[in-house]
């Protein structure tokens, strides 16, 4: 078993670069780097039935991950979160196949367990020590976890009024936590001097490539649970978007591989709260990338993402899948929350019930019709997020 | 074509960044390490168009773009104030200074043609390679 991967990319110009070696982002044209992987080889050596019988879990797709060395896995059972019919709720919209692909089920309660457990690993097997990230929530849990297993040194940069689950559950980890007063667009900044002055390795959303690696597995997960035929509609809380970009890459990657049986890929949505909806703004103005959002303020922290290093891969995707992008309340994020809990017995994040608030609008407009398959992404445990 | 871009910062790396960015549309590039540097290369050059780093060494870039705004001959040029914080007090106070719009580093190459190009339309050699797609 070995990685199919062969090299990264920028994502603007295509520029190559080395991924034996350290990489952040394009230094020319400070731009996400992309893995790329021999696909070719994928098609004549890889059945896609292998996989639905190895043991459950993200690396069960290890070929198609940027790590080489199995034995530099960091993992705590992330992967393969539960795709839940929601009949009841399918039922009260009017809809016939409605789904939450609820991944508070991974490690530390998120979804942001996909990313770090390969940007970890990777981290690792390129003979990184310590790590730093600037993070709304729950992508510092989930870092401080990873790291803690990997024996690397870990330091995050939170605003203040982060949840407290995230604060806590990165200081028992060993993590050194940052608290600032300000949002994630300046820990960021801070993070990004402190890696720069001290060698740290800046492990933010996009700076460097591997998350979106895991979080691609999403994709892979639900194109294996509709048998091959993608659902037709994906309702994506973004932030930083990573899981919407990685989806979309693990659509284009399965169609390379041939495993899809249908041609047709799922129209994206993004879903980002009014109070900081740089996407939203964006793509309603048909731009073709985000002005940074002052003022962002919502409950669902991890939605308060005032501008996205790949803001132009977000507005990309949602071009290509003839995709949309809706902004919701926070009183509408609550009440959905309840709805999930009332009807279904999801707890889910606000993130997650953003979904639901912006499927509703969508289907009041009729943007989707009710004989759709659709997907909603529940990123995360409500109970996180308790006062 | 040809029309003159003024970058005031300090950071070498940043410069050449720009410079050969926008050389590569077609710009003429002007590069001032300071903000004092910056005003009289201003004053000097009438720039079509000015980027300005806000945390400057001497004077910081809020002060830069008040008495840029201050110069007659300045008044109608478009500021891009460009900063490493991302901090919402130093976006709207150079908004407030009279920049034009903020941007964050890291610069995005093509997010800053764009920008450039949005305020002086036509003056850069067509985008031959427009991004491609990614995936």
């Amino acid at each position: 078993m070995s990685s199919l991967l062969t090299g990264l990319e920028c994502t603007d110009s295509g520029e190559k670069y080395n991924p034996q070696q350290v990489q952040t982002y394009c230094p020319v044209c400070q731009a996400p780097l992309i893995s790329r992987y021999d696909l070719e080889a994928g098609r004549r050596t890889l059945d896609r039935e292998q996989f639905r019988r190895r043991p459950k879990g993200m690396w069960r797709w290890f070929e198609l991950l940027p790590v080489q060395d199995p034995a530099n896995i960091v993992s705590l059972g992330e992967g393969d979160a539960p795709l839940l019919k929601v009949s009841r709720l399918q039922e009260a919209l009017g809809l016939k196949h409605l789904f939450v692909k609820d991944e508070s089920f991974n490690p530390t309660f998120s979804f942001k367990a996909r990313g770090l457990s390969a940007a970890i690993s990777k981290a690792k097997e390129l003979g990184i020590e310590k790590v730093i990230i600037p993070t709304a929530g729950n992508a510092g849990g989930a870092m401080a976890a990873y790291a803690a297993r990997a024996g690397l040194r870990a330091h995050i940069f939170m605003p203040n009024d982060t949840p407290h689950a995230n604060v806590e559950e990165s200081r028992i980890a060993g993590a050194t936590v940052t608290l600032i007063a300000g949002l994630i667009s300046e820990a960021a900044g801070m993070a990004g001097e402190k890696a720069r002055l001290e060698n740290w390795f800046d492990v933010s959303t996009f700076k460097e490539p591997y998350r979106v690696e895991g979080k691609k597995v999403m994709g892979y997960e639900l194109a294996e649970a509709f048998e091959w035929d993608l659902p037709e509609v994906i309702v994506y809380p973004t932030g930083g978007g990573t899981g919407l970009i990685g989806m979309w890459k693990a659509f284009a990657e399965l169609e390379a591989l041939g495993w899809l049986n249908g041609k047709k890929r799922p129209r994206m949505v993004v879903v980002q709260a009014d109070g900081c909806a740089p996407v939203v703004r964006a793509f309603e103005a048909g731009a073709t990338f985000c002005d940074f959002w002052l003022n962002a303020r919502t409950i669902a922290s991890g939605l308060r993402v005032p501008k996205s290093f790949a803001d132009q891969w977000i507005l990309r995707v949602l071009a290509e899948s003839a995709g949309t992008a809706i902004a919701v309340s926070d009183e509408e994020i609550l009440q959905a929350q309840r709805e999930l809990a009332v009807a279904e017995g999801i707890f889910a994040a606000p993130e997650g019930a953003a979904t639901l608030a912006g499927l509703k609008k969508l289907v009041g407009s009729g943007w989707i019709r009710p004989d759709e398959r659709i997907v909603l992404f529940n990123t995360g445990a409500g109970l996180k997020y308790l006062k | 074509m040809n029309q003159t871009i003024l970058y005031i910062e300090d950071n070498p790396d940043n410069m050449r960044l720009v410079e050969r960015a926008l050389e590569s549309r077609g710009y003429q590039f002007l590069g001032a390490v300071d903000g004092e540097e910056g005003l009289q290369a201003a004053e000097d050059h009438r720039p079509a168009l000015i980027l300005l780093d806000i945390n400057l060494p001497d004077i910081d870039g809020y002060e830069v773009a008040r008495r840029l705004r201050a110069m007659k001959t300045l008044l109608y040029v478009p500021i891009i104030a460009i900063t490493a914080n991302a901090l919402k007090p130093d976006a709207e106070k150079a908004l407030a200074a009279g920049c034009d719009v903020y941007m964050v580093k890291p610069i995005n190459i093509r997010e800053l043609w764009a920008r450039v190009e949005a305020y002086l339309p036509g003056s850069s050699i067509p985008n031959e390679s427009p991004a491609p797609s990614p995936l």
